[in-house]
């Protein structure tokens, strides 16, 4: 973990010539021009196996399919709500992906007789500006994204902050097998919920512990791209829990 | 009472020393600097001084197109806004935008899309805002300098940087990145448009008089120039994060290793957050596109996707992976 025995990444630029090896193959964030790979974004090189990629250092969030993410309702049609997913698109949330069914005769024969349950105004529930955790279901590169709240981890946020950071820098945030989310969380007894479209939720035991924490997020998110990362944010928050007073 | 000073309109440009009135070679550029990320709000942004130019570009997008009609099932659409500040000239411009504004939107636009994946993006667009707050001459060059360095830090894919800078001819003389009096009072301007990768060019205007041998050391000087300030970017680019790095660095052997450890054991407690609360799973982070570096994933990396919709023949470039999908 520490920084000496991890190599420094190389920054590399759009056109940059990053491999001239014919046995190398163009991987993420990059192209293949005779028997050049060039790069097609700022970013840091980096090789896996026989492929060369290029890691972007800013860029926007593109749904894909199982990413949990938390949107933003901002229209409502008579059928469904929109959501903003800090994308180019716009989610879409129907009111039978987002809310339980109510349960009416289901499963029983017609000779039972049917029991109304009177039917609730569904697209009542979620306001304008409500924040929802969801999760994307279908969606493609020309598709605007299905979203459903049903499900664990999933559902409105009622209390708490939501904070937004670039969608490329997320990764960092979480670390190496969640080991820089369970860093924040241990140190500053937080709940944090890191959606992949870039926005964080969390909700600290005293303003005092949130406002460090958001600002050792952003910390992370500056300072993504650099080795040592997580060293660096315990000793900071170490220290800044001993000048803020913050047990 | 206010004197107002002429613009001055006699013919001379050079000195009896035979250098420019600014005391560059004839193949000189003027001075340059760059940074990005100037722009808060915007997705990418970049400040260009090119001589007495100062221009701002900001990106933003890609994104849904407004009025709709305008959207292009196949391919997304760019939309380049070069617009001059009322106070950037001599006499006051007023600011609706005119026909040259139009035009020079219209000829940076034309400029920019060879470098770019606009067919991986379809039905939305990118905008480039171009705000000239001061202008020396040659805005149209030193502005595509400016978007091409915004649309870089904005992440937005691009088969290479694209540096603008004018060749010109002034009593006589060839000359390089002609200044605002050499392109009044000079016999001809051309500002070119240089893609950096292959040294090909993408915007040539021509306006003047020139013999073939000239225009042919005009070229010369452009590409020469295009190269010093093509390198001016790159520095930029990469000085926005390598600084951080270093500051980093220091910070790093700064830190007191054994209070980190101490502290570890106290912290090593029961888990705080509560269960019914949503939390992060660690898995998340294995699954991540970009995780920084997972080794178990090593033995299958992510091939070019066989789904990109608009795959161009081969041979010719190919984006292997749809570029917003990272």
């Amino acid at each position: 973990m520490s920084a000496e025995n991890k190599p420094v990444r190389e920054i590399v630029t759009p056109g940059q010539v990053i491999s001239t090896d014919p046995s190398h193959l163009a991987g993420r964030g990059a192209v293949k021009e005779a028997d050049q790979i060039i790069s097609v974004f700022v970013g840091l090189k980096e090789e896996r196996g026989k492929y060369i990629n290029v890691v972007p250092l800013n860029g926007l969030y593109n749904p894909q399919i199982g990413d949990k993410i938390i949107a933003r309702v901002t229209a409502k049609t008579p059928v469904k709500f929109l959501m903003d997913i800090n994308s180019k698109f716009v989610g879409i949330l129907k009111p039978s992906d987002a809310f339980r069914r109510s349960h009416s005769n289901r499963g029983y024969p017609k000779s039972m007789g049917t029991y109304r349950v009177p039917k609730e105004n569904e697209m009542g529930k979620f306001k304008m500006g409500d924040m929802v955790i969801c999760k994307v279901l279908s969606g493609s590169r020309v598709e605007e994204p299905t979203l459903t709240s049903l499900g664990q981890e999933l559902g409105p946020i009622s209390n708490g902050v939501v904070i937004v950071i670039s969608p490329t820098k997320i990764p960092r945030v979480i670390g190496k097998k969640g080991s820089m989310i369970s860093l924040l969380k241990n140190l500053l007894h937080c709940k944090i919920f890191v959606a992949q479209n870039g926005r964080i939720w969390i909700q600290g035991r005293a303003p005092e512990n949130e406002r460090l924490l958001i600002e050792s997020i952003h910390k992370i998110e500056r300072e993504a791209h650099t080795t040592g990362l997580t060293d660096r944010v315990k000793a900071y928050i170490i220290q800044e829990k001993k000048i803020r007073g913050i047990k | 009472m206010t004197i107002l000073v002429q613009e001055p309109h006699d013919e001379v440009c050079f000195r009896e020393d035979g250098k420019r009135l600014d005391g560059r070679a004839v193949d000189e550029i003027r001075s340059f600097s760059c940074e990005v990320g100037v722009i808060k709000n915007a997705q990418g942004s970049a400040l260009v001084r090119h001589g007495g130019n100062q221009i701002y570009a900001a990106i933003y997008g890609p994104r849904e197109v407004h009025p709709r009609h305008l959207a292009k099932p196949d391919r997304g659409i760019l939309r380049v806004y070069y617009r001059m500040a009322t106070f950037s000239v001599h006499e006051r411009k007023s600011p609706a935008p005119n026909r040259r504004e139009n035009e020079i939107s219209k000829v940076i636009r034309e400029s920019l899309e060879p470098v770019l994946f606009l067919e991986a993006y379809p039905d939305s667009q990118i905008e480039i805002y171009i705000e000239v707050i001061a202008a020396d001459g040659g805005t149209r060059c030193a502005s595509t300098t400016a978007a091409s360095l915004a649309l870089a830090d904005a992440g937005i894919p691009m088969k290479s940087m694209v540096v603008g800078v004018a060749a010109g001819k002034a009593q006589g003389k060839v000359l390089l990145d002609l200044g605002d009096k050499e392109d009044k009072v000079g016999q001809a301007d051309i500002p070119c448009v240089v893609v950096m990768k292959d040294k090909s060019i993408s915007l040539l205007q021509f306006d003047g008089e020139m013999s073939l041998d000239e225009m042919k050391l005009g070229f010369e000087y452009v590409l020469k120039g295009a190269e010093d300030i093509y390198q001016s970017q790159l520095e930029a680019l990469k000085s926005k994060y390598q600084k951080i790095s270093e500051e980093a660095l220091k910070e790093d052997a700064k830190i007191d290793k054994s209070a980190i450890a101490t502290e570890e054991k106290i912290e090593d407690g029961p888990a705080e957050g509560p269960e019914d609360l949503p939390q992060n799973k660690s898995e998340d982070a294995v699954d991540l596109p970009v995780a920084e570096k997972v080794e178990e994933k090593a033995a299958e990396p992510k091939a070019p996707k066989a789904e990109n919709p608009a795959p161009e023949p081969e041979g010719k470039t190919t984006p292997s992976n749809p570029p917003g999908d990272a």
